[in-house]
């Protein structure tokens, strides 16, 4: 069969198209890949909160390398709104363990910075749920991120599909940001953690409250484009009490006894979920993480502290997430890998 | 003078103080990027002390308008900010050479709206997404294009269209967007009163309102105060007020409360009494608490009669 050079054209032409049509699907949307070789995760038993978190909490750091000597630390806890005796934010006990360990370690200034994402007066939920006595007592300055002053941030993922995001001074600015979430589920993303909680630095005064834009971006998609662009160097979760059912709001408190510390926030949410009894890699922003920001994979992560053990009823999701309770490989498969690493 | 003039003069002089070079002033008091929002509320505050810094605001609030006539969140932003172009619009209301910028804003106002008024995501919101409890016939404004209504851009943009003396070139439409957005905030409602930012129950759960949202709303609400549902807001307010410590809330109770001629003795008493506000780090929430310590000049500015 001969071709002809009206046959070439036309086939080079569609050869064009479908390249230019499948490229966006097939090419990666991160532009930098932040894996770490191998990522340290620590699981810590703490049954309430209380002073002695401070100890637990330092002991635990104990086991990460960290060198926060002469830095700047953010710490990010996730403070949405309160409701009485609701585990719906970080506890301030556990933000001033972390904060007081960190000076311990040197660090030139702790700040405790978020933007409260549904309720436009930080103050009330700053009194209303224990943080503005504690921080002033202790004196460490808190920053308003919905009201920070803002830098336009080139993103560096595209999954939602925006160029550029205005971002806190506060947070980028950080030498050391640690994301301090609530171990909770959520109606909308399956499960909130540290990548989540990052939604938090994204300003009320410039994407409203809620964050509303974000959602019709995609909740996943604009995870990833924040993790992507801002980096979590640390992360302190907290589980003493955690939330299930319709987080990250109006979920039922589940008292859980654990913190979770890693130093990469893809490991960290993976574990959290493995803990909650849910597969990690049927929650969109981290298996999708796990190809640029982190370590999914129990076999890249070197587990320290308690051991993973799902729990005998893992937590409650809105049915839209029932698929969480499914496993693609045995959980206990999985927490026999990280049981074998951790002893 | 007596102990909360004494309070407001020193409150007014802190916020003339934080006025920055380009005539605006920044969200908090450690920096320097001038925003909309509290310019706009430091303009309401000054508003009954012109003078040259009430006049640089109104100057700033010219010149960061955008050509499609809405306003920014901040200057140097490229964004259409919904509730700011309420806000700009109000502030501007007496300023005469200010009248077409006025207009320009009004008639933007017009051209936004809550994402959930399109014929595509109103069929969505019937028939596939129901997990959020709202009628999406009923709609008001978002606080940036593209996204869905909101309670406190509603209330802004119902304030802003309440105070235009007529619905005539190319406003006809005025009355219609202001039944919509009352229609959308009665709608949004939470069960027990009062509002959060959005709806009222989420995947059939009522959620709790919040006292600024409820304030804001029951302001824009004024001509509907015989609704039951505006009633029930109002004792919610009533309720929530005296427990409340961060000056913004209680600030937005105030003006809410005396708009509705209800007592404000007590929680006016608790505002004045709270230290350091002179060293609140929020520039709205200092403007506002100027506002609720001037709560009658400072409904008239918002165009609510009490």
């Amino acid at each position: 069969m001969r071709l002809t050079r009206r046959d070439f054209l036309v086939g080079s032409t569609a050869l064009a198209a479908g390249a230019s049509v499948s490229a966006p699907f097939l090419l990666p949307k991160y532009h930098t890949d932040h894996r770490p070789r191998r990522s340290r995760v620590a699981i810590l038993n703490a049954e309430k909160y209380s002073q002695e978190l401070d100890q637990i909490l330092a002991a635990g750091l104990r086991l990460f390398p960290i060198d926060v000597q002469g830095k700047t630390v953010v710490l990010k806890p996730n403070l949405v709104d309160y409701a009485p005796g609701d585990a719906i934010n970080t506890h301030p006990l556990l933000v001033l363990a972390a904060a007081e360990s960190f000076r311990r370690m040197g660090a030139k200034s702790v700040v405790v910075a978020e933007g409260p994402g549904h309720q436009r007066d930080t103050q009330l939920v700053l009194s209303q749920s224990g943080y503005q006595e504690s921080l002033r007592d202790e004196k460490i300055r808190f920053v308003d991120l919905n009201r920070d002053e803002l830098t336009r941030t080139p993103l560096r993922a595209s999954y939602m599909g925006m160029r550029n995001l205005w971002l806190p001074r506060t947070v980028l600015e950080a030498d050391f940001l640690v994301s301090m979430p609530k171990i909770k589920t959520h109606h909308w993303a399956g499960v909130t953690l540290s990548m989540k909680n990052m939604f938090g630095v994204v300003p009320g005064a410039r994407y409203g409250w809620p964050k509303n834009i974000l959602h019709w971006k995609g909740i996943q998609e604009s995870i990833l484009d924040i993790c992507g662009t801002v980096p979590v160097h640390f992360v302190i979760a907290d589980g003493i009490v955690a939330m299930e059912g319709n987080g990250p709001l109006n979920g039922t408190p589940r008292p859980f006894g654990k913190i979770v510390l890693a130093d990469d926030p893809v490991a960290a949410d993976a574990t959290c979920a493995r803990l909650m009894g849910l597969e990690p890699y049927r929650i969109v922003h981290i298996r999708e993480g796990s190809r640029f920001l982190g370590n999914a994979a129990p076999s890249f992560i070197d587990q320290v502290g308690e051991t993973v053990t799902a729990p005998a009823e893992p937590f409650q999701v809105v049915p839209e997430f029932r698929l969480l309770h499914e496993w693609t490989i045995g959980v206990p498969q999985v927490c026999r890998t990280l049981r074998s690493r951790a002893s | 003078m007596t102990t909360d003039q004494v309070v407001l003069s020193g409150l007014l002089a802190e916020l003339i103080l934080r006025q920055l070079p380009c005539g605006g002033w920044a969200a908090l008091a450690s920096s320097s990027q001038p925003a909309l929002e509290p310019t706009c509320f430091a303009a309401f505050a000054l508003c009954s002390f012109p003078g040259v810094a009430l006049e640089r605001a109104q100057q700033f609030l010219l010149h960061t308008q955008r050509p499609n006539g809405s306003w920014p969140a901040f200057a140097g932003d490229e964004s259409d900010g919904a509730w700011v172009t309420s806000l700009a619009v109000i502030a501007l209301h007496d300023v005469v050479p200010a009248i077409p910028a006025r207009l320009q804003g009004v008639h933007w106002l017009m051209s936004c709206a809550g994402k959930e008024s399109n014929w595509f995501w109103k069929w969505k919101f019937r028939t596939a997404d129901r997990h959020v409890r709202f009628d999406p016939d009923k709609f008001g404004w978002p606080w940036f294009p593209d996204t869905v209504s909101w309670v406190v851009p509603t209330a802004f943009a119902l304030l802003a269209l309440n105070e235009l003396p007529c619905a005539c070139d190319g406003l006809e439409q005025v009355p219609f967007r202001i039944e919509r957005g009352v229609e959308m905030l009665l709608d949004r409602v939470c069960p027990g009163g009062g509002w959060n930012a959005g709806n009222g129950v989420v995947y059939g759960v009522p959620v709790a309102p919040h006292p600024d949202d409820t304030a804001i709303a029951l302001l824009a609400l004024r001509e509907y105060r015989w609704d039951s549902m505006v009633q029930s807001s109002v004792q919610y307010l009533e309720r929530i007020a005296p427990t409340l410590t961060a000056p913004w809330s209680v600030a937005w109770a105030i003006l809410a409360l005396a708009a509705y001629g209800r007592p404000i003795d007590s929680i006016y008493g608790s505002l004045v009494g709270i230290p350091d506000l002179s060293s609140a780090d929020d520039t709205s929430t200092l403007a506002l608490v100027c506002l609720a310590l001037d709560h009658q000049r400072a409904l008239s500015a918002l165009g609510v009669t009490s």
